[in-house]
């Protein structure tokens, strides 16, 4: 709103007057809204003779409200971008105005889906530091506008970095440490092509990295929706495969051993099938580059999403694998990150699939780094402990089948292959700490090898249980922000005494990281300035 | 730095570390004392409307027994053990904590991760002037580290000293 006596009043200010959302989106709205149309009358159209007059009152009801309200919502749908800040005014009873401001902006996301695409509009998201979702959504803007948008909000905030940088007004404490970051987070970035290529996947790896993964997700989606369809999975065999299969369907019918294995092994082939379309359609043409101190990708079959990942806010690399995977050499890298975006729980991926030379190239220009040569082990005692997690866990499905189901007791031969697991699961757990970073990795299905920083820590944990103390064990985890809370690297089982000791080494390490500059705590009574951080009851 | 704790354990206790307010026991007691209650509302409800099945069965209000005994139990000695076990101390560039029974877990909170800090008080606690101090850093599994049994003027001191050392951008 205020653009009077800023520096940028008399500068072209593109938009600074109230903006309506590309015409387009009525249509796409439209469309969209459609799916919801058919949900209600699916009833009606499976049984079209009946209740006839309830499929026109779904359809008149829709008309009514559902219509005028779209064309409402994009009337009373205005944006502006002033210096300072993003302003979204919207809705339709109740209105909103929603202010952003410009320098908390953290990343300008621009999303296109299959639909958009068709109409040459985009999806422009906008993720700030304080919120964990997206602040703010343009839906559905055109491409261009998109683009300048990103562009001004851009512009905007290296002027107020530069603003803020000359005269530093005496008080304020904090004013240099704060505007180097807003220089970097406003980094001058155009459109896809600028800055050093990192990456570009080609299709066949796309495929490939589709086919080692998978994932039993999609195949429970799969019958859920032929459930909800009603559509049984033997009709659709039959209408696949015509009579050709009827021979088999037969000595299938006999047996149901044969019945229950065929019928996972169909699940198990779809769920892979489609693993590698999904799989496909997320990372087609993934490209990734570095620009100006951040991370720029852009991927996606139907759905194009660009994002970007300034390396500032990177706060651990993990580069993960599979045994199968890593047995022909190809990586994943993800980065833990924080304040972006919640849907990706943190975790941003870099690079979905590469040889590990590649992997590491890239890792290089976020964290510069060299694999260490070799993993500090766990105490072997680990082994005799994941054995009797895994063993408890079998019982605790073997045990109440078998109070049912006689014969679910032959589950028990799974125990071999279980000490067997405890004894992999020892083998890759390890932990290293080299080039100012910590090394953990673990996993026997699912590998992970975090690589953490030392400037990065947050809190350290040293804990034993009471198990653990018995058998003279501790276990160590160093929090970072943004960590997940399935898979955090935790060392696990480690002698009591080079736990603590470890400890120790990474605090000293941490504190030896910021020592020499800022030289200690800050000085503690500077008054002024400091006093936002805290609450009082 | 501990002569008021009574029954100081020969433990954990490293050198210069604090023990808790030792009345932050009651308070514990209290409020297992509570869940007990809860608990044995709970079965003594089961017991009332089962009195007269008869099918062998245990004799009635043996079940209550059972609740109410390892109830007193739990609430008189757990929060022992917990004090026992709870040491913390400031130092110069780190928050330092050690708790835990079962599970025995050490805690170094460098200050300069601090981004913001709470005290907070509840009725009981009110009552004992006792208040809990909550660091929350940027750590995913640290993101409230409570240091719970302090003086509440105690409380109100160190979150005085360590807001000074909040950086503006801690990650």
């Amino acid at each position: 709103m205020a653009d009077d006596a800023t520096p940028l009043a008399d500068e072209a200010t593109p938009l600074a007057d109230g903006h309506r959302l590309h015409p387009m989106t009525l249509v796409q709205r439209l469309l969209l809204s459609l799916p919801g149309l058919v949900l209600l009358l699916l009833p009606v159209l499976r049984a079209p003779n009946r209740d006839a007059w309830l499929s026109v009152a779904f359809a008149v009801t829709y008309a009514v409200v559902a219509l005028p309200l779209i064309v409402l919502r994009y009337l009373r749908f205005r944006y502006r971008i002033t210096p300072q800040e993003l302003i979204i005014e919207s809705g339709v009873l109740t209105r909103r105005q929603r202010n952003i401001p410009v320098e908390r902006i953290q990343n300008v996301e621009i999303e296109q889906s299959l639909l958009p695409r068709l109409f040459g509009t985009a999806k422009v998201k906008i993720e700030t530091a304080g919120s964990s979702g997206t602040e703010g959504v343009l839906e559905f803007v055109g491409l261009d506008e998109a683009r300048r948008i990103r562009q001004i909000l851009r512009t905007y905030q290296q002027h107020q970095a530069a603003a803020s940088l000359p005269p530093p007004p005496s008080g304020e404490a904090h004013a240099a440490g704060k505007a180097p970051a807003a220089g970097e987070a406003a980094g001058a970035e155009t459109d896809p092509g600028a800055g050093t290529e990192l990456l570009s996947l080609p299709l066949r790896h796309v495929l490939l990295s589709g086919v080692f993964r998978f994932s039993l997700l999609y195949i429970a989606l799969i019958f859920s929706g032929l459930q909800y369809l009603n559509v049984e999975p033997e009709e659709m065999v039959d209408w696949m495969t015509g009579p050709r299969l009827d021979a088999f369907v037969a000595a299938v019918g006999d047996s149901p051993y044969l019945a229950a294995a065929a019928g996972i092994l169909l699940a198990a082939l779809l769920s892979w099938l489609t693993g590698i379309l999904v799989n496909l359609n997320k990372y087609h043409r993934f490209r990734l580059w570095l620009d100006a101190g951040k991370l720029h990708k852009r991927h996606g079959l139907l759905t194009v999403s660009e994002g970007t990942i300034p390396l500032r806010r990177v706060q651990a690399l993990i580069l993960r694998t599979n045994p199968l995977m890593e047995r022909f050499g190809w990586f994943a890298l993800q980065l833990q990150t924080m304040g972006l975006d919640v849907d990706q729980q943190g975790y941003q991926v870099a690079v979905p699939f590469a040889q590990k030379d590649d992997v590491l190239r890239i890792a290089g220009h976020i964290y510069p780094f060299s694999l260490p040569e070799a993993f500090r082990p766990v105490s072997r005692v680990t082994i005799r402990r994941t054995f009797v997690r895994y063993t408890l866990a079998l019982l605790a499905v073997v045990g109440p089948l078998a109070y049912l189901w006689r014969e679910a007791l032959w589950g028990l031969v799974l125990l071999p292959a279980l000490l067997y697991a405890a004894v992999l699961h020892y083998r890759y757990h390890g932990y290293a700490v080299q080039d100012g970073a910590l090394f953990v990795r673990r996993g026997i299905i699912r590998r992970y090898l975090w690589i953490v920083p030392v400037h990065k820590f947050q809190v350290f944990y040293a804990s034993a249980s009471l198990f653990q103390r018995r058998l003279g064990v501790k276990s160590l985890l160093v929090d970072t922000a943004g960590a997940g809370s399935f898979a955090y690297p935790e060392i696990v089982d480690l002698p009591a005494g080079e736990a603590d000791a470890l400890l120790d080494d990474l605090y000293r390490r941490f504190l030896a990281h910021f020592a020499p500059p800022s030289a200690g705590p800050p000085p503690p009574p500077s008054p002024a300035t400091q006093n936002n951080g805290s609450i009082s009851i | 730095m501990a002569p008021d704790a009574p029954d100081q354990p020969a433990a954990p206790a490293s050198p210069s570390l604090h023990p808790l307010d030792p009345a932050i026991r009651t308070i514990w007691s209290i409020k297992l004392g509570l869940l007990t209650l809860l608990a044995l509302i709970g079965v003594l409800f089961y017991e009332v409307t089962h009195l007269f099945d008869d099918e062998g069965g245990w004799p009635p209000f043996v079940l209550t027994g059972i609740v109410l005994g390892l109830g007193v139990a739990i609430s008189l000695v757990v929060p022992r053990l917990r004090y026992r076990y709870w040491r913390y101390d400031l130092r110069a560039e780190e928050l330092y904590l050690e708790r835990g029974i079962f599970n025995r877990v050490r805690t170094i909170v460098p200050l300069r991760r601090i981004q913001h800090l709470d005290v907070s008080q509840d009725l009981l606690e009110r009552e004992f002037d006792l208040g809990k101090l909550i660091v929350h850093t940027a750590g995913a599994r640290s993101s409230d580290v409570v240091l719970p049994g302090l003086r509440i003027e105690d409380a109100e001191r160190l979150r005085d000293t360590l807001k000074h050392y909040i950086l503006e951008d801690a990650v």
